[in-house]
């Protein structure tokens, strides 16, 4: 122990044991020469002979060195220090071979770190998450539906698996916080309705006071729950907040507690405050057992396994689809482990995975550009190592060396790469478009992010350099001596490299045309709308204690008023905005049609309009009128159909004049009496419902709002020179209510554009990196040949001796690189080719082998391979032959 | 030195040590030079020691706290490095002589005791 610190010591601090070493080998030394002196010898001679008697000076120093500490890590020592040299003295090859790696790894650790947050993140202040799971309804394209609050009670009631059954609303609510009541002013907040034993399965524990009890009759109707970061943000941290009275949507309530620092419930949305669905919900939510506004999750009894609840809910599911036929029709529940994205991980993950892989084909490029230049210098280097090996050098020994160059290149590579993945991470957050609700996704670098790094950089310095060292320390001592012609399997190798530069590259810069034309696609194909220049601002009526006759008489106010600002052309009121996110649904009847698949109605998408609606929108009338004012309550009951909901309902008929049957759907079923009929007086052309994306609805009924209320309402302002008005409109609305926030406020291209993130975030991602792709492979293309010039400077100087001409020069300069760039086009084509295949679901409307992208790749690269080969080419022209024949 | 180099003892490691400490033991305190030198006196046969094994060995008993280097004027009032024996030098010296007597007489009675 006390001699491994000495030579630990001794590893770091060598100076002083050196300077002992020779201190004591002088004296040796001398003593010897004393001695020979003394029997004789001249003071030359005595010197020489005290050498001979002592034997190999430097051997046995090296020898009391490799006692005296650790040899490999003395070695080691030796080649960092050796290797930090070399880099100093090429700084451009350094600079370019740091940067590359910077980015290649950099995007890689943005992307895990992403992937993590979004995908493993195991959710704060939650007890045992490994045993909880989101359950939901199964829905076409293998999404994660929500559930009705009926369908809940029963499954909770009939579960034998699961230890406890929770529900809470899919996204956090806007909802007006007032101070007491009567005190003027609210704010917005965002608001969670849960079920009261919400907080006890997910094991939370409060911060101050205590959080929703599920004893059975504690009704908790008037508590609210707030959220640690709203607490300490608005309240400052104060905990006498507990108790303190507010109000929220004009109703009383009390605060009994806050949740924990960082608990938001177990997914990435994220809210202020969670309040009781008993109290907060309407009566009518809460009885309609079709109505599916609800996630649901539970916690699995200890030693129940989660595929053990997964047959139980299923089992449930299908009871429940035989028991109410009509609202539960095809109601499958499904069971998943808990997740922050709940039935949206396999979808994400796919994408998350499709960006993964091309960061990683980012970095196989940069490794293989830094690969091939270091076999490139270790070819110069070939005299250096023969000498060595030929005086004895182990070849393990060489070839730690020269990985030890790799290594600390890859190292300060990935050094630079966490820089850029911190600020990358940043940025990324910051560009994500506006949501209407907040999210909880915290994209800081963890341990795990750093970790993951290294070992990346382990790897790819491993393999980058693995080859090249093991290539450079071959025992070929003889003809690396006599420097002979460069050894084919050297040369191959470092082609091999620039032609899988050259296809990934290529791969790179195709993948991203591909989307860059998928989204021109999304984006030329009409929408149906017109949607630039449009202000959008939305309300929640019943935010301000509204009802049905007062809601109608303030949305006639708001429309005259915001129609009457200055910068307004068009203006109009409606509950759903085309190409955003929210639908409503509801189900038809028509008479003397029957719904395909024995169905009981028509499934359409819903939107309540006020008249002006479609003009505003540019939304052309194909037939019969739109809504006017005296279409209000009382009057008879009216609706506007899409041109694809007539063709469905009466293909070939004139739909004016006919009628459908709106169905309310009660407890029990189909309620009879609650059914409307409507009259259809115009017909508008189909417009995209919900993202973009997705092709033209065929199934919109659009009816008055005047005549059939509800309180989330949007206002749709479009502006005489496309500008924002947000200010004047919010201006209009607090001129009009004071205690009534606005939930949101953005523009429709805005609102629309939600939809084609991923897209996006694909194109400049693939885009971006595939032009730095390109850069890296142009440098291994002129690599490549600026080597060869140099290599064959003595054979283009005979040629040029012997007559040839500067152009048959630049030929064979250029042949070799216009070669490589060749094959590494071609092959780089057919796995772009094959990529395409795969990708062929994430782009819409093109073909997978789109001319245009794969024809101006190849010539890109063709531009690029002869642009690299430019200066070699040149240099080679300017040889003189006679400087050139004595060039060594 | 060329003549009897095929008489010559090759030293085991641990040996070389326990040579050492018993020399320091013994003589007291010696330089490098004169620890050779009163070596190859007092051995019948001359010891392969070169001082590419004796300055190791010095470096690692050194380090293991068994003997200890102090530099020293000689008699012709030069510099060098005395290493003495210290009192741990001294237990292990006893312990390790002990333990060799014993492998020496084990190995001598396998080795003879047979013929």
């Amino acid at each position: 122990m006390r001699r491994f610190l000495f030579r630990l010591l001794n590893v770091v601090r060598p100076g002083r044991a050196e300077d002992e070493l020779a201190r004591e080998t002088a004296a040796h030394l001398a003593l010897l020469e004393q001695d020979y002196q003394r029997r004789g010898m001249t003071p030359d001679e005595a010197r020489a002979a005290a050498r001979r008697a002592f034997g190999g000076v430097e051997q046995m120093k090296d020898r009391q060195r490799d006692a005296r500490s650790f040899a490999w890590l003395d070695d080691a020592r030796w080649d960092l220090r050796h290797a930090a040299r070399l880099l100093r003295r090429d700084p451009l090859f350094t600079l370019t071979a740091v940067l590359s790696l910077a980015i290649g790894i950099g995007a890689n650790t943005t992307i895990f770190t992403v992937a993590q947050a979004v995908l493993f993140r195991p959710p704060a202040g939650v007890a045992g998450p490994a045993q909880l799971v989101d359950i939901g309804t199964r829905t076409p394209g293998g999404g994660f539906g929500n559930s009705s609050y009926p369908n809940y009670l029963d499954l909770r009631a009939r579960t034998t698996t699961l230890d406890g059954v929770y529900a809470y609303s899919l996204f956090p609510r806007a909802m007006s916080l007032g101070a007491e009541s009567g005190t003027p002013g609210t704010e917005r907040i965002f608001g969670t309705l849960v079920t009261a034993n919400y907080f006890h399965v997910l094991g939370a524990v409060p911060v101050v006071g205590r959080l929703f009890s599920d004893q059975a009759g504690s009704d908790e109707a008037d508590a609210v729950v707030l959220s640690h970061r709203f607490w300490m943000r608005r309240f400052n941290g104060d905990p006498g907040i507990v108790g303190r009275t507010m109000t929220l949507n004009e109703r009383s309530v009390t605060v009994i507690g806050v949740a924990s620092e960082g608990f938001q419930g177990t997914g990435i949305r994220a809210g202020d405050a969670w309040v009781t669905l008993t109290a907060a919900a309407s009566a009518s939510t809460l009885s309609a057992r079709a109505s599916a506004w609800l996630l649901l999750g539970g916690r699995l009894k200890p030693g129940v396994s989660a595929p053990q609840a997964a047959a139980e809910v299923d089992a449930i599911g299908r009871a429940l689809a035989v028991e109410y036929p009509d609202q539960n029709r095809g109601l499958g529940l499904r069971v998943q482990r808990l997740s922050p994205v709940p039935g949206s991980s396999a979808p994400i993950a796919v994408f998350l995975a499709l960006l993964m892989s091309i960061v990683a084909l980012v970095l196989v490029i940069a490794c293989a550009n830094v690969a091939g230049v270091l076999l490139a210098r270790a070819s110069a280097r070939r005299q250096e190592i023969a000498v060595r090996l030929a005086m004895g050098a182990g070849r393990s020994r060489l070839v730690r060396q020269l990985l030890a160059e790799t290594l600390m290149l890859f190292s300060l590579g990935g050094a630079a790469g966490l820089l850029l993945a911190r600020w990358l991470t940043s940025t990324i957050v910051a560009a994500l478009p506006a949501l209407p609700f907040p999210v909880n996704v915290s994209v800081a670098l963890d341990l795990r992010a750093v970790l993951f790094t290294a070992a990346l950089v382990c790897a790819a310095a491993l393999l980058s350099g693995l080859a090249p060292a093991l290539q450079a320390s071959k025992a070929d001592v003889v003809p690396a001596l006599k420097d002979d012609a460069q050894a084919p399997a050297r040369v191959r190798l470092r082609h091999a490299f620039v032609v899988a530069q050259v296809a990934f590259s290529i791969l790179l810069v195709v993948v991203a045309g591909l989307f860059v034309r998928a989204l021109q696609a999304a984006g030329a194909s009409d929408p149906g709308f017109d949607r630039r220049g449009v202000e959008l601002a939305s309300l929640d009526l019943s935010m301000a204690g509204y009802s049905g006759t007062t809601g109608l008489q303030f949305v006639r106010e708001l429309t005259e008023r915001v129609r009457a600002l200055p910068d307004v052309q068009a203006a109009s009121i409606a509950t759903s905005v085309p190409g955003g996110f929210e639908v409503q649904r509801r189900g038809v009847t028509v008479p003397g049609v029957t719904p395909p698949d024995g169905a009981r109605a028509f499934d359409v998408d819903w939107n309540n309009v006020e008249p002006g609606y479609f003009a505003a929108l540019h939304i052309p009338l194909a037939s019969g009128r739109d809504f006017t004012p005296a279409d209000r309550a009382g009057a008879p009951l009216v609706a506007i159909v899409g041109e694809g909901t007539a063709r469905r309902f009466w293909p070939g008929q004139d739909p004016i004049g006919k009628q459908i049957v709106q169905q309310e759907f009660g407890a029990r079923g189909p309620d009879p009496t609650a059914a409307k009929m409507l009259l259809i007086v115009g017909v508008a052309r189909d417009v995209k419902a919900s993202t973009l994306i997705d092709g033209l609805s065929s199934s919109l009924v659009y009816v008055p709002l005047q005549q059939q209320y509800l309180s989330r309402i949007t206002i749709l302002a479009r502006t005489t020179r496309g500008q924002r008005i947000a200010d004047e409109l919010r201006a209009v609305v607090v001129s009009l209510n004071r205690n009534l926030p606005i939930v949101t406020s953005q523009t429709l291209e805005d609102a629309t554009a939600i939809g084609l993130v991923p897209q996006q975030i694909v194109v400049s991602v693939a885009g971006g990196l595939g032009l730095i792709g390109a850069l890296l492979a142009a440098i291994g293309i002129y690599g490549v040949a600026a080597y060869a010039v140099t290599r064959r400077t003595r054979e283009i100087g005979i040629r040029m001796a012997l007559g040839a001409q500067r152009a048959d020069v630049v030929a064979m300069v250029l042949h070799q690189g216009v070669w490589l760039a060749i094959i590494g086009s071609a092959i780089g084509l057919l796995l772009a080719a094959g990529a395409s295949r795969a990708l062929v679901a994430f782009l819409f409307g093109i073909a997978p082998l789109d001319p245009v992208i794969f024809g101006g790749a190849a010539v890109l690269f063709a531009i690029v391979g002869l642009a690299a080969c430019y200066w070699p080419a040149r240099r080679a022209t300017r040889i003189d032959p006679l400087t050139a024949l004595r060039y060594e | 030195m060329a003549s009897g180099r095929d008489q010559r003892v090759e030293l085991l490691q641990g040996t070389l040590d326990l040579i050492v400490l018993r020399a320091l033991a013994t003589m007291g305190p010696q330089h490098a030079y004169g620890l050779t030198a009163r070596l190859e006196q007092v051995a019948d046969h001359p010891l392969e020691l070169n001082q590419g094994t004796l300055y190791p060995a010095l470096v690692r008993l050194e380090q293991q706290g068994l003997i200890k280097g102090t530099w020293q004027k000689t008699e012709s009032n030069r510099d060098a490095k005395y290493y003495a024996i210290t009192k741990a030098g001294q237990r292990a010296l006893e312990k390790q002589t002990a333990r060799w007597r014993r492998l020496a007489g084990l190995v001598d009675k396998l080795l003879l005791g047979e013929s």
